[in-house]
């Protein structure tokens, strides 16, 4: 079972991946000192609540104040905070691992939960819409255009297409929101400046539904925009590289129709790195997400990040970073697996 | 200049894109040196985010050339300064030096602002009168405001200075004795009776260039001014150094201003540099460390290789967008930690593309034949083995230096540049928290974007030229 193989393999190093981020992550909180003054923080609100329903019962200053000093150190060593950072460590791993990922200091979710797992789960298939959606459409008109200029290499149409992919990785993602947002919501006013749907939501489930594909036009079209040029010339030069095989010409020789040799011999042989740019298209949309919420206001799981940030939140940015990590661990992991479905070579 | 590097050169120059590329790169190089002679080193913080420096610019105008496309005409800032000749008459006891500001004013609006700056005063005996006068077409004259330099200190010995360090500014359109002036003005002259307080909210400049429409507001006066500010001095000695009056427009130079009256386009040229900087500085070292472990890692090969192979696997793998957000909320927003970063994360994709070059290059004849003349381990690898790697890795270099410029942008563009100097993406970022795209400031959101696609887009062209160098496959095409 060698495919077996190469997936534990994978999947070892992917779970390696994991860890390093998490560690780099909180050693560089720990290291910094972040992480006491979180949990100092922390622990002084929960005294400070504390002295205060205390001394509804207990009169006398002195004896208050013993009990509260003690409620204190047992909370500093509940905490972990007597000891250094890194001896944290393994508990803080297993904590996040676990995705027992805490609470959030001001920010909260739509229904006012603080837990960090409740604001995540209600952003995150706002995110996935907007992403899902981008890459869908850009996949199927990447491969569309980048098959058809592998057929008319060296065009004036394959030329000009070049240079239009060129400029769509040079274009910052948060550019094209605000261009599109500044042309077609502030000068012609078609779609909304931002948000995911109308201030008083429509009832009706069709009517809300509609709503909700108007407003998330404009950033699916920004992520688009940023990422299809790329795209469409990734597969054109994969395409064109496999048709200078020698099996290609071998097809031609037979005398295949010019159609199947380019969906068997051709596409079915480009097809594995023209997954590997899917999924790495989807790793940069997730960033690019990032950036495309901010500047349309989507409540995704990318503005909450912008918002963490702004709002000094620490418990949610690391959550977040470690969330973000885990979707493109799994995104590669998905990919491996559909690379030894997809190449033969792999499984056997 | 070797065979090869001349030989790349020469490919690089054939194609269209190649061209331009060059051509944009070597204007960027040209604009950069020229920035990074002309300002001073600590523009950032010195210049750029001092305040007073820009209050004499009006705040959020688009550039000037936009009247071009406007029937209405705005006002360009006007800069009066007392240089060259002054008109000096004797008075009983005291000399009146007196500077006239002549214009034509044809804009079709009121100034959104007028100032009167004084700086370097000196004197003996008694402490110098400033007035300010402007005399209107339709013959009338006000007399704005008057400013008398504040008298000695106790203990103070003569001569007394004033406004060396700080100059005095006035904004007289927020002075309220101003506009009792031109409330008494409007009164005499015209019969109208406003309050001043009244004037201070409708604008007291709207009265001064224009004259009642008779129904509460002003209609714009146009025709030529002249704005006359006197100084009288007591004693022969007595001096005022420098003297300005401002008229702020709606318009402002080539790129107009921001919130704070900044001109835009000293922000954007002091980019160029920085961009260059950071995308370069970027892909050299990420391209250097990059080459050097995936030879060391291909050639040497055993424990070496695997333990280079299981570090950049993990590392190009993070996803780098939100932990360089989190490294720099956390570490600190400073662009050489940002670079350091960029670099720390960079490296690992192109050592495992290195390494597989490397791995085919190993078992080819050259390296036998090097390897059975007793050729030393690093020699085979920086002499034979890295030249034939070496058009690849030029390639990549160039590649990858727009990402660097796009990630410092997108980290600015959240708030989380180096606040020590302005880059195109935090010139972006506060014209959009400044809810620029809500209200149309395009001029503050437009040109920093442009520019940060144009400086990628010179690399990009470079390295699609630079294809065909790469990957000869392509060439056989074409």
């Amino acid at each position: 079972m060698k495919a077996a193989r190469v997936l534990a393999v994978r999947g070892a190093t992917l779970f390696g991946v994991l860890i390093a981020s998490l560690l780099l992550v909180i050693v560089v909180l720990g290291a910094t000192g972040v992480s006491d003054r979180m949990i100092g923080s922390i622990v002084n609100e929960q005294v400070r609540e504390m002295r205060q329903s205390l001394a509804q019962t207990i009169r006398d200053p002195d004896q208050l104040e013993k009990v509260v000093s003690e409620q204190q150190q047992h909370l500093i060593s509940f905490y972990g905070l007597d000891r250094p950072w890194y001896t944290r460590l393994p508990d803080m791993v297993w904590r996040v691992l676990t995705l027992d990922l805490g609470s959030a200091r001001t920010l909260k979710s739509f229904e006012g939960s603080t837990r960090v797992s409740d604001i995540v789960l209600e952003r995150l298939p706002n995110t996935i819409i907007l992403v899902t959606t981008a890459l869908v459409i850009s996949a199927v008109i990447g491969l569309y255009v980048g098959v058809k200029l592998a057929t008319r290499v060296g065009s004036r149409l394959d030329r000009s297409m070049s240079y239009l992919s060129a400029a769509s990785y040079a274009l910052p993602t948060w550019w094209v929101g605000i261009l599109l947002i500044l042309v077609l919501s502030f000068q012609i006013r078609l779609f909304p400046f931002g948000g995911i749907i109308s201030a008083p939501a429509p009832q009706d489930p069709l009517a809300r539904a509609s709503d909700v594909v108007w407003h998330a036009a404009l950033p699916v079209a920004t992520l688009v925009v940023a990422s299809v040029g790329s795209w469409a010339y990734a597969v054109r030069t994969m395409v064109l590289n496999t048709a200078q095989e020698d099996f290609v010409t071998a097809a031609r020789a037979k005398g295949l129709p010019e159609g199947v040799v380019m969906r068997r011999h051709i596409i079915r042989v480009a097809a594995p790195p023209i997954l590997t740019n899917i999924v790495l298209g989807l790793a940069a949309s997730l960033g690019g997400a990032i950036l495309t919420e901010t500047v349309f206001n989507w409540p995704g799981m990318g503005r909450l990040y912008f918002d963490a940030i702004m709002a000094l939140d620490e418990n949610v940015i690391v959550a977040l970073t470690f969330m973000f990590t885990v979707l493109y661990v799994l995104a590669r992991f998905v990919l491996e697996v559909l690379y030894i479905m997809l190449d033969p070579r792999v499984r056997y | 200049m070797s065979r090869r590097a001349k030989n790349v050169l020469k490919e690089l120059l054939s194609t269209g894109s190649g061209k331009v590329g060059a051509a944009f790169f070597i204007t960027l190089v040209i604009i950069s040196v020229g920035v990074i002679v002309a300002y001073p080193a600590n523009f950032g913080l010195r210049y750029w985010s001092n305040p007073v420096l820009w209050a004499d610019n009006p705040q959020v105008a688009p550039p000037s050339w936009t009247n071009l496309f406007n029937s209405e005409k705005h006002l360009e800032t006007k800069v009066f300064e007392s240089t060259g000749q002054a008109e000096r008459l004797p008075e009983p006891g005291a000399m009146r030096i007196i500077y006239r500001f002549n214009l034509d004013y044809a804009a079709d609006e009121a100034p959104s602002f007028t100032s009167l700056t004084v700086q370097n005063v000196s004197y003996r005996d008694r402490p110098p009168i400033i007035t300010v006068t402007v005399q209107r077409p339709d013959g009338k004259s006000i007399s704005l405001y008057q400013l008398i330099v504040s008298g000695p200190r106790p203990g103070e010995q003569p001569p007394f200075r004033r406004y060396y360090d700080t100059p005095f500014r006035v904004r007289l359109s927020g002075e309220p004795n101003v506009a009792s002036a031109v409330s008494d003005f409007l009164e005499q002259q015209f019969s109208v009776s406003i309050s001043d307080q009244d004037l201070l909210v409708k604008g007291v400049d709207q009265a001064v260039f224009g004259v009642p429409d008779g129904y509460g507001g002003f209609m714009v006066l146009k025709g030529n001014y002249t704005v006359r500010v006197d100084a009288l001095l007591y004693n022969q000695s007595d001096s005022v150094g420098h003297l300005k009056y401002v008229m702020g427009g709606s318009v402002f130079g080539l790129l107009g201003t921001d919130t704070l009256g900044r001109d835009l386009s000293v922000g954007l040229l002091f980019g160029f540099p920085v961009a260059l900087f950071i995308g370069l500085v970027t892909s050299v070292v990420t391209t250097f460390i990059g080459t050097v472990t995936g030879i060391v890692s291909g050639y040497i090969g055993g424990k070496t290789d695997t333990a280079i192979q299981r570090a950049s696997d993990i590392l190009a793998n993070i996803p780098l967008l939100p932990i360089l957000i989190f490294l720099a909320f956390i570490v600190g927003q400073n662009l050489f930690i940002i670079i350091l970063i960029l670099i720390a994360f960079g490296w690992p994709g192109l050592t495992i593309l290195i390494r597989s070059m490397v791995l085919q290059i190993r078992s080819g004849n050259l390296v036998e034949a090097t390897t059975t003349l007793g050729a030393s381990k690093s020699r085979i690898m920086f002499r034979h083995i890295f030249p034939q790697t070496a058009p690849f890795v030029f390639a990549q270099m160039i590649f990858s230096t727009p990402a660097a410029i796009l990630a410092e942008a997108s980290l600015s563009f959240l708030g989380l540049g180096d606040p020590s100097l302005p880059t195109w993406g935090q010139i972006l970022e506060a014209g959009f928290q400044n809810g620029g795209v809500y209200v149309g400031y395009w001029w503050w959101i437009l040109p920093p974007g442009l520019l940060i696609v144009i400086t990628a887009m010179t690399f990009v062209l470079l390295a699609l030229a630079l294809e065909p160098v790469v990957n000869p496959r392509l060439r056989r095409v074409q």
